[in-house]
């Protein structure tokens, strides 16, 4: 047995040593490791040795094992470098000029609903405007009235941003927890009236399981001005509704608090896929949460340097992705940012 | 929190199944996840403070469905003078009222069965009878207590205190905490018995020997107690009810009903001692209608106006006109402007009679929309031209950071990554396009042609973070140059300067092929494509777009 086994180094490393390309390696590989390989194989007849054999036998056996790995990797690097340096013969050719080929292309999933819906508020005069990701805390907790050692921060598991190598005090930069950061900076230029609205990227302190993710996309609106009201939310609510789950879905609006708006309400709409009666996907309720909304607290004017008792405002923001997995049936969140053609040539 | 179903009926009069008793809170007060026939599990507000107990929550039930409240105020005046335990405060900004009762003739023994079935319909478990009476309270008013073995006690004093650097208390879950200057201890004249407002202390807690104990209701300044139970990673229901806001009426009322519980235990008080400031100040508040009509865009009458402050215990008086001065109850810490009391009309009045109307017709200050169009045409061009878009995360994964081999010091790092998956942002996009394409590959695709339009994450000399849209391109054809195909695609979207003007973007050379990069365009080296599991060849582009919002 033991002479069997070094036989097999005897007969490969030579092999190994004179490969040339992937190739070979490859098929050594198969030969010694592959499901009828020669090392493969070997240990089922350690059965009929003595304890004793079995004993010396066993060690050997591992060790050649690993010689031979070792050996093949090593060569697989050195083959590697080889290809490498022998790039420096290759040249940068655009003769004869190649065509691009025919293939069919996709928008992401996120992308087509954004323009759906941003088209949906263009119509109403409603504006882009995005904010930055990495954020000051000013903007995206302390101008909504979220002051820092509230116990409301809890409402919020937030990145930082390092910066021990910085000026900054630490906390003081982070990843934006929602895209609500875009109102006080839209605020505080000034410019009123404002109907702006952002569909972008938030990032929260999240693991990412099947429902949730540390990246998502939020959707959200704001409007200020004179006589803004709470009946308007109702009206921009069902719009949306609307549009993109179908005529028959409709707003509900429940009291619900976040900082930055008083009256603050969380809304919900009549599930459109029982038609209200109640099934899996609204809990049995016939209503399924869609939405956070409400009416822009004073402390937000005041922090922006505007008058709360001049405008009044209104915001709106819920989470496309979510919307997404529901009408498209999607089980997992994580399809829309690990790039799988297999579903994102799908839409 | 869970509220007890048999408990919620000792206080409230109410006639509703426990689902339309759901429905109806979550329609105008404070949102259900939750509910069986034992319990109902709400939502946590961060703002009302008052629905963090039993007797909060049914007077909200009182208002919504007119029915009535089955408990009345309990009051400490009951009680004769008798001698004062020993109390000192160090500050009032510290804590602004400190009680304590000396309670002797106790016996420890199980709970009975009804406290014990309360407590596990609010989710917690039974210790003992002297220490359920504290949970019992805490739940039913609202208001944390703790109970202390009075002979663990030096002196019988409780003395409030900051924490000395480097004191240290084994707390009830028996770890030792080291605390600092900026915690909040009750402690005797020795050594400190409890980190205020988060855990007591190991030390004093009731024994089984126990039969006199201290007593102690308190407040603390919510904002310590917020840092000292992050620090310590200790969020308890004490002190979750100590940073959402206390009121000192509520505190003498549980106080005075805990104090009941334990004398029907047996129990006799024969010491007690209440400091510092015990009255809550009340705020007064203007409401006009004219602005309830303003914000909500529904015309209510005054009368409506009235009544439904009044029914959630408001007072309410007439300055003239549709005016009113608006004194919240003291259990409402929530309220503090007009917008307040307005929400609480709306909710009362009922959110499903606000009809909708649309915005009338405002033209808003031009905002400049070139870029955003500019990005979507980009994207329908690519698509046009047969590519998928991809979108990946912001962050460079570990097989990307191992693949780059990249000085990390240039990348922006987050400060408490939630695994080394999001530790630094991607600071190029093309390197997770090369990861995506591997995955496709390995999932059977032999030609990937994607894109991605997102931001990448740089920081500049000063290390300061900076944020830039940019365009990759990742492209694994049938070739063993596909740059070749790739080049043709800026031409085709009017964007061949890139070939030219635009330089890689701050990547070193060994990341691509030795000949075969032009401009913002490049074949990725095969070191770099072979760690991410690619024997074939991939080429890139990347530019950073040139137009900014």
């Amino acid at each position: 047995m033991e002479e069997k086994i070094s036989q097999i180094q005897k007969d490969y490393l030579p092999k190994i040593a004179s490969a040339t390309t992937l190739k070979e390696l490859d098929k050594i590989f198969l030969a010694l490791f592959g499901k009828s390989g020669a090392i493969t194989l070997l240990p089922g007849q350690f059965s009929k040795l003595s304890d004793e054999e079995r004993h010396r036998v066993g060690p050997l056996f591992n060790q050649i094992k690993q010689v031979l790995e070792d050996a093949i990797s090593l060569k697989r690097e050195a083959v590697r470098e080889t290809i490498y340096k022998s790039l420096e013969n290759e040249k940068f050719t655009l003769q004869p000029p190649r065509l691009q080929a025919k293939r069919k292309g996709h928008l992401h999933l996120a992308t087509q609903f954004k323009k759906e819906i941003v088209d949906l508020f263009r119509k109403l005069g409603f504006q882009q405007f995005d904010a930055p990701h990495i954020e000051l805390d000013k903007y995206n907790f302390e101008d909504l009235n979220i002051p820092k050692d509230h116990p409301s921060r809890d409402m919020w598991d937030t990145l930082y941003i390092d910066t021990s190598n910085l000026k900054v005090e630490p906390g003081q930069l982070l990843l934006r927890t929602h895209t609500s950061n875009f109102w006080p900076r839209l605020m505080e230029k000034g410019k009123i009236p404002i109907k702006a609205m952002s569909f972008d990227r938030c990032f929260r302190y999240e693991a990412v399981d099947a429902r949730h993710s540390h990246t998502f996309n939020q959707f959200e609106i704001a409007v200020v001005g004179k006589n803004i009201t709470m009946a308007n939310l109702k009206y921009l609510s069902d719009y949306l509704l609307k549009a993109i789950l179908g005529k028959e879905a409709k707003s509900r609006f429940r009291p619900k608090y976040y900082p930055f708006v008083e009256p603050g309400v969380g809304i919900d709409s009549l599930c459109v896929f029982c038609h209200g009666k109640g099934c899996k996907i609204c809990s049995g309720t016939g209503w399924f949460e869609i939405a956070g909304a409400g009416m822009i607290h004073p402390n937000v004017y005041t922090a922006t340097g505007l008058d709360p008792k001049k405008y009044t405002g209104l915001a709106w923001g819920f989470g496309p992705d979510r919307i997404l997995m529901l009408k498209h049936g999607i089980e997992d969140i994580r399809y829309f940012l690990e790039g799988d053609l297999d579903f994102l040539q799908k839409y | 929190m869970k509220i007890s179903l048999d408990w919620l009926k000792q206080l409230v009069e109410y006639k509703l199944t426990p689902q339309k008793l759901a429905e109806e809170l979550s329609l105008m007060s404070i949102g259900v996840k939750n509910q069986t026939e034992d319990y109902l599990e709400l939502d946590l507000t961060y703002n009302r403070g008052d629905l963090l107990s039993l007797r909060g929550v049914a007077r909200e039930i009182v208002v919504i469905t007119g029915c009535k409240l089955a408990f009345s105020s309990s009051s400490l005046s009951d009680y004769p003078s008798l001698p004062k335990t020993p109390i000192e405060i160090e500050g009032l900004e510290l804590s602004p009222i400190q009680c304590v009762a000396k309670i002797e003739g106790l016996k420890v023994s199980p709970s009975d069965k009804e406290w014990v079935k309360k407590l596990a319909d609010c989710g917690m478990r039974s210790v003992n009878n002297l220490v359920d009476v504290t949970n019992l309270i805490m739940l039913e008013f609202g208001q944390p207590l703790h109970a202390f073995d009075q002979d663990s006690v030096k002196d019988e004093a409780i003395i409030v205190r900051v924490a000395k650097n480097k004191e240290e208390i084994i707390t009830l879950d028996g770890k030792i905490r080291k605390l600092n200057s900026e915690d909040i201890v009750l402690a005797d004249t020795q050594k400190p018995l409890d980190v205020a407002g988060v855990m007591g202390g190991k030390d004093t807690e009731v024994k089984e020997s126990t039969t006199t104990i201290l007593l102690s209701a308190s407040m603390f300044n919510p904002v310590m107690v917020r840092k000292t139970s992050k620090r310590l990673g200790l969020a308890s229901e004490a002190s979750k009810r100590f940073q959402h806001g206390l009121t000192k009426t509520n505190l003498l009322q549980a106080f005075a009903a805990a104090i009941k519980m334990y004398e029907s235990l047996g129990g006799k008080l024969t010491a007690i001692n209440l400091v510092g400031d015990l009255e809550d100040t009340p705020k007064s508040i203007n409401l006009t209608k004219k602005k309830v009509v303003e914000l909500l865009g529904l015309e209510i009458s005054s009368d409506f106006i009235i009544s439904s402050l009044q029914k959630l215990q408001f007072k309410v008086t007439s300055k003239g006109g549709d005016e009113w001065e608006v004194i919240p109850p003291y259990f409402r810490l929530d309220i503090a402007l007009e917008e307040d009391l307005i929400e609480d009309v709306a909710r009362i009045y009922g959110y499903d009679k606000i009809d909708g109307q649309p915005l009338k017709e405002v033209t808003a200050q031009k905002l400049d929309q070139s870029f955003y169009e500019f990005i979507y045409n980009l994207k329908l061009g690519l698509k046009n031209a047969g590519l998928t878009e991809v979108q990946t995360y912001s962050f460079y994964s570990t097989a990307v950071l191992n693949a780059l081999d990249t000085d990390k010091q240039k990348l922006v790092k987050v400060a408490n990554p939630i695994s080394a998956e999001t530790e630094y942002l991607r600071m190029n996009l093309w390197p997770n396009l090369v990861e995506v394409t591997g995955r496709n590959l390995r999932n059977g695709f032999s030609d990937v042609a994607i894109f991605e339009i997102g931001k990448s994450y740089q920081t500049d000399q000063e290390g300061n973070p900076q944020e830039e849209y940019r365009l990759a391109i990742a492209l694994c054809n049938d070739s063993d140059n596909p740059l070749e195909e790739l080049i043709s695609m800026p031409k085709s979207l009017g964007l061949d300067f890139i070939l030219k003007d635009a330089p890689l973007l701050g990547i070193s050379g060994e990341l691509f092929h030795p000949k075969r990069f032009i401009g913002g365009l490049a074949e990725v080296h095969l070191r770099v494509l072979n760690k991410f599991g690619i024997e074939r060849r991939v080429a890139i582009l990347e530019i950073s777009l040139p137009l900014k919002p």
